[in-house]
């Protein structure tokens, strides 16, 4: 029996486009945003509605998306080009303005596109090419300032301390709250599936902070008493999932991975648990939201020349030990340059500590579904034959 | 390892299905026949004339594994095993210093590493295209008029590599026709389409890497022009290995069918 809380977040999901259409009746605005470092706690403490935007998995309108920009341009860059060109998504059609940071380079460009195309609002928010330099600090506070000001104006209305407190609270709770989830859900045995907390994580893209902040900790209150579900096997091979985007719509890959026969416990996706990882406001102001933003979980789109510095690999290796992984899943989608020119390095640190690796190479249609298959079986094979070699079992592989 | 019985495997790929029994270690019968519209015919079909083959009866058997693409409908069989496991099995069997493999079928290509059991470590396959595979030769030969089994003799009598599009069986049958109006020699582009396979594959394996000794299995590793191409191309030198490189994926889940059966044995004591 699922959990209740879980039909619960479907139903606010289920209501939430109307609820956005009486709120903007009544003069409220949306700001939706894309990429993965817009801090979003500003947007709530200006007195607008944050909605994440994007979906994946839908070949339809990555095709649309092919109309406006290259075929050789990333997938869900594509398929959030057609969201626009067809304009019926329920988000996209409550959003007053749209914010893009810089950090995938791709997909900031698409703020250009909806800005001539479909005459949208669009704001940019630049992202140093150094995270670590005091230089690339100093430029993200500017532009988080930028960005402040922009949503009063949008709004308004002042970003007061109260508020801005307020937000940092709400925020800082409800990241709480999914590190426990996903401490919860890794555990041997489970009333939670990973699935099932990756679905609880993508709700936060559209849904009201106070109401799924209050979601989150009835989720956690009734876990601690739930029944282990059964359908999550203990001796199923634990896997972590990294690389490019999985966004609501697209499960394509980790429905796979589990039908396979592995078990998903960690990802450190930036549509999933990395802007949950380690994001840390130590100063509620707004220097201090852009400086917890920078020293978090990097997302993949810079290169990094000293690999020993390189937090995104610091922190997978960390996971791994953390949550038990027998094995990385690296997904890669066709022309993402952010996750495809990591894909070789990622494998190679992890090589050097005998953590198997599979990258996984997709797109949104579905002809490769089998060849997939094929991989992802010989993947939780080959991880299988790992364990049975060491608990005596005569050869391996099955 | 020996279990008493008999033990099939069956792998059916998208141009050959392929079987093996196994019995007290030993490969007593095989089969490969062409692969019909349904797989699981296809499969039985394979089973039966392996059975066939080793003179024994369906109820002589007491594990089968099935592999392949066609594994997906396999009902005959006790367990179905991807084939790339299988093929580092069987590889393992038919030479055992075996640490890479290029394997090359209908439809895709694999490169695999294994350990000194035959266990898989790395893989590598390649993407949903055509090139670097046995479809890849059979459209080439198609073009250049010619037996697919006549490919890889008539390119070892080049006495130049024309080059070839390495990235797409369309625009290398374009290429093709091309160099064949420009009047070039036939065994010239012929070991010019091997090359472009080679060099496709030799970029399969920048992802796994290569160590000693490489076994080339699956349908085309019977190409002499292939091997050839694999070993200029690589810079390696192909292992000999004693049966058919076809039969590698049949070998190896008819091995694992032994193992099955001995590892429920196992289960059951324990």
């Amino acid at each position: 029996m699922s959990l209740q809380t879980l039909n619960k977040i479907q139903e606010a999901l289920a209501s939430r486009p109307a609820e956005l259409e009486k709120a903007r009746a009544e003069g409220k605005k949306v700001a939706g945003w894309l990429n993965y470092n817009v801090p979003e706690e500003l947007i709530y403490a200006a007195g607008l509605i944050p909605v994440h935007l994007g979906n994946g998995g839908d070949n339809r309108l990555v095709e649309t998306g092919g109309r406006y920009i290259s075929m050789m341009n990333c997938v869900f860059t594509r398929q959030i080009t057609g969201q626009f060109a067809e304009g019926t998504d329920a988000y996209i059609k409550n959003t007053d303005a749209v914010f893009i940071d810089v950090t995938c380079k791709q997909l900031y460009r698409v703020y250009e596109l909806i800005n001539y195309y479909f005459k949208l609002k669009t704001e940019i928010i630049g992202v140093p090419y150094n995270f670590q330099t005091a230089a690339g600090k100093q430029y993200f506070r500017k532009e988080t300032a930028a960005f402040a000001a922009k949503l009063e104006k949008i709004s308004g209305k002042k970003i007061t301390a109260e508020s801005l407190k307020y937000a940092v609270d709400v925020y800082t709770a409800i990241r709480a709250a999914i590190r426990a989830l996903y401490r919860i859900q890794a555990g041997q045995e489970t009333p939670i599936t990973w699935h099932e907390v990756y679905d609880v994580v993508q709700a936060a893209y559209y849904l009201d902070k106070d109401v799924y902040l209050r979601l989150l900790q009835e989720l956690l209150a009734e876990i601690e008493t739930a029944p282990v579900n059964p359908k999550v096997s203990p001796d199923a091979p634990r896997i972590l999932v990294s690389g490019s985007v999985i966004p609501p719509g697209d499960r394509k890959v980790l429905d796979l991975a589990e039908e396979s026969g592995g078990r998903v416990v960690i990802d450190d996706l930036w549509s999933g648990f990395a802007p949950y990882l380690d994001t840390d406001v130590k100063e509620t102001s707004v220097e201090g939201i852009a400086d917890a933003y920078i020293e978090r979980h990097p997302h993949g789109s810079l290169p990094v020349l000293d690999i020993e510095q390189d937090k995104r690999l610091k922190d997978i290796k960390q996971l791994i030990k953390d949550y038990k992984a027998d094995g990385v899943l690296f997904h890669t989608l066709r022309y993402c340059d952010c996750f495809t020119f990591k894909a070789a390095e990622t494998k190679s640190v992890l090589k050097e500590l005998n953590i198997p690796f599979l990258e996984i190479h997709t797109e949104y249609a579905k002809s490769d579904i089998e060849a997939i298959r094929t991989r992802l079986e010989a993947f939780v094979e080959s991880l299988k034959s790992r364990r049975k070699i060491a608990s005596g079992f005569i050869g391996a592989g099955i | 390892m020996s279990e008493s019985g008999a033990f099939a495997g069956v792998d059916v790929g998208s141009l050959g299905s392929k079987s093996v029994i196994f019995e007290n270690g030993k490969i007593i019968g095989s089969s490969i026949l062409r692969t019909g519209l349904k797989s699981e015919e296809s499969g039985l079909d394979a089973l039966n004339a392996a059975l066939g083959d080793a003179g024994r009866r369906r109820e002589d058997l007491k594990f089968i594994v099935g592999t392949g693409y066609g594994r997906i409908s396999a009902p005959y069989a006790d367990k179905t095993v991807t084939e790339i496991t299988c093929h580092a099995r069987g590889a393992h069997f038919l030479h055992p210093k075996t640490r890479t493999i290029i394997d090359m079928g209908g439809q895709d290509c694999k490169a695999i590493r294994l350990d000194e059991e035959g266990n898989v470590t790395d893989f590598a396959m390649n993407d949903k295209c055509a090139a670097g595979t046995g479809r890849f030769l059979e459209v080439m030969a198609n073009v250049m008029k010619v037996q697919i089994e006549e490919l890889g003799e008539l390119s070892l009598n080049a006495t130049e590599v024309l080059p070839v599009s390495s990235t797409c069986t369309v625009f290398a049958e374009s290429e093709t026709i091309s160099l064949i109006a420009r009047g070039e020699r036939p065994e010239n582009i012929i070991v010019g389409i091997h090359h472009a396979i080679a060099n496709r594959i030799h970029g399969l394996f920048s992802r796994v890497g290569i160590e000693s000794d490489v076994f080339f299995s699956g349908g085309v590793a019977k190409n002499v022009g292939m091997r050839k191409a694999l070993e200029d191309v690589m810079e390696i030198t192909l292992a000999q290995p004693e049966g058919d490189p076809q039969l590698a994926g049949a070998i190896g889940a008819a091995i694992l069918a032994q193992e099955a059966w001995a590892n429920k044995k196992i289960k059951a004591v324990v």
